[in-house]
């Protein structure tokens, strides 16, 4: 095995007592103080995830915003700049390589944040379309670290730390004149701003949020989080044999643009499978555990699954076989040797985004 | 530093065992709490599941894990403490305070067996 990365905050991460853990060939941070205390001060108060695993690509160029529009299938090209998009990024099969959020610094030059498993893969299928556009293609990843502010208190706190953010309006992006970008974004479903920071500056920030009463917060709080607002995760709701309308990303795909990389087998693509948000009264559900009609038919998997901090109950998504999606609606998962009937919700089974 | 009272045994899968009588009480340890986080959900078995030494007993849940429990030792359990399934965060409050189950040995050499204190912290230590 080769040697784990580390971030740039490993040591002050460490004097915390953080529990550390390998995730996507990094030794990250995955809890603080309590998983429950992190994700609450997230939804009520402010908290900050040190995120600088995650990868950053520049595309700069005539054609940036052609390249943008030919590898996403969202609409990049009516973008205002200042903006960002979520889209999958898709081969031609229209399987998901990764997803990513793209940001609009100006008409001929955008930023790609992707998920740190996925940074090669991406690297490699970015710079292979890149090809045939007059464009320059460069990976950050190292040089940048990246903090996600996230809460209610996020905007005051930045705001008092001299990064003036009210004027940032949701997926809006603002540059610094230091070298940081941040964008009102993130993965909590609260107000919150994702805040790409030259490596030098990365320690001065984080110890300045924490001295504002920011709660660290790890990556089991993270998971939590975005999994009670039904954020998906790639390597679980999303995943290299998943198109985007197996999956619950239909909203992402644009048909109505001219081409991307995808559409076609999209035009005539049937989904395999449908996401669904499922609740318990009793026990946690846990990825891989079974989904059941009342017949007691497995039908799907439990992609995700948790105790909710929030509603205090078990939440999970899980992908159920588009033809056994059952017409009376009754779901239940299977934990052990027993199986718990599930609430199935249409909705978030949180929904975040107070201010204060 | 997790707390190891000296009159109880201990096992390398983080169980006490606390002879009371002719019944030892089972639960997990301190240093099990601490490294589980919350304990949001327990599984415990009937009263009159009989039990050998090792095989799984129950589960407990934090907020991200699963973790079977053990049992320290044949036998057969007599009681089960089903106030603390309706509240397992109390285990994060006092590990030692939070029996599980009580258990009739089916004979006392696997209590003797188990580890002291001493030697549980310092297993700890090791791993």
């Amino acid at each position: 095995m080769s040697e784990l990365k580390t971030t740039i905050l490993t040591d002050d991460h460490l004097e915390l007592k953080a529990k550390m853990a390998p995730f996507a060939g990094y030794n990250m941070p995955i809890q603080y103080s309590s998983v429950k205390e992190e994700a609450l001060a997230v939804r009520n108060s402010v908290g900050v995830f040190d995120v600088s695993h995650m990868g950053e690509f520049f595309v700069e160029g005539e054609q940036t915003i052609d390249f943008i529009d030919h590898i996403i299938p969202n609409d990049y090209k009516n973008l205002s700049v200042g903006k960002a998009i979520y889209a999958p990024l898709l081969r031609e099969n229209a399987t998901i390589i990764d997803d990513l959020i793209t940001y609009k610094l100006s008409e001929n030059k955008a930023m790609i944040c992707v998920n740190a498993a996925n940074i090669e893969k991406d690297w490699n299928w970015i710079s292979a379309q890149a090809q045939k556009f007059d464009i320059k293609l460069s990976n950050h990843s190292d040089e940048i670290s990246l903090l996600a502010v996230q809460g209610p208190k996020a905007e005051s706190t930045l705001n008092s730390l001299g990064l003036e953010v009210s004027d940032v309006p949701t997926f809006g992006v603002k540059s610094f004149e230091n070298g940081i970008i941040l964008a009102r974004t993130g993965y909590t479903g609260e107000d919150g701003f994702e805040v790409f920071c030259p490596n030098a500056t990365v320690k001065e920030l984080w110890s300045n949020l924490l001295s504002s009463g920011v709660t660290p917060c790890g990556l089991a709080a993270r998971d939590v989080l975005r999994l009670e607002v039904c954020y998906p995760l790639y390597g679980h709701e999303l995943n290299d044999e998943l198109t985007p309308l197996d999956t619950g990303l239909k909203w992402t795909v644009k048909m109505n643009k001219q081409n991307f990389i995808g559409k076609e087998t999209l035009e005539n693509y049937k989904a395999k499978y449908k996401l669904i948000k499922l609740a318990l009264n009793k026990g946690i559900p846990r990825e891989g555990y079974d989904v059941l009609n009342s017949n007691g038919d497995v039908i799907g998997k439990v992609t995700s699954g948790t105790m909710s901090v929030t509603l205090n109950r078990g939440i999970a998504l899980a992908l159920i076989d588009s033809q056994k999606v059952p017409a009376d609606e009754i779901f239940l998962i299977k934990i052990r040797k027993n199986d718990y009937p599930a609430e199935y919700l249409k909705k978030p089974f949180v929904v975040g985004g107070n201010k204060k | 530093m997790s707390n190891t009272p000296s009159e109880l045994k201990y096992t390398q899968e983080h169980e006490w065992a606390k002879l009371e009588g002719e019944v030892i009480s089972i639960g997990i340890t301190d240093f099990a709490q601490s490294s589980l986080g919350d304990i949001v959900f327990l599984e415990l078995p009937e009263v009159g599941t009989s039990l050998d030494k090792d095989s799984p007993f129950g589960v407990v849940e934090s907020i991200k894990s699963v973790s079977d429990l053990f049992s320290p030792l044949a036998g057969e359990v007599i009681e089960v403490n089903s106030e603390l399934v309706d509240s397992p965060e109390n285990i994060n409050e006092n590990a030692y305070d939070n029996w599980m189950i009580k258990v009739k040995p089916a004979n006392m050499g696997d209590y003797e067996e188990l580890m002291s204190a001493e030697q549980y912290t310092s297993f700890c230590d090791e791993n």
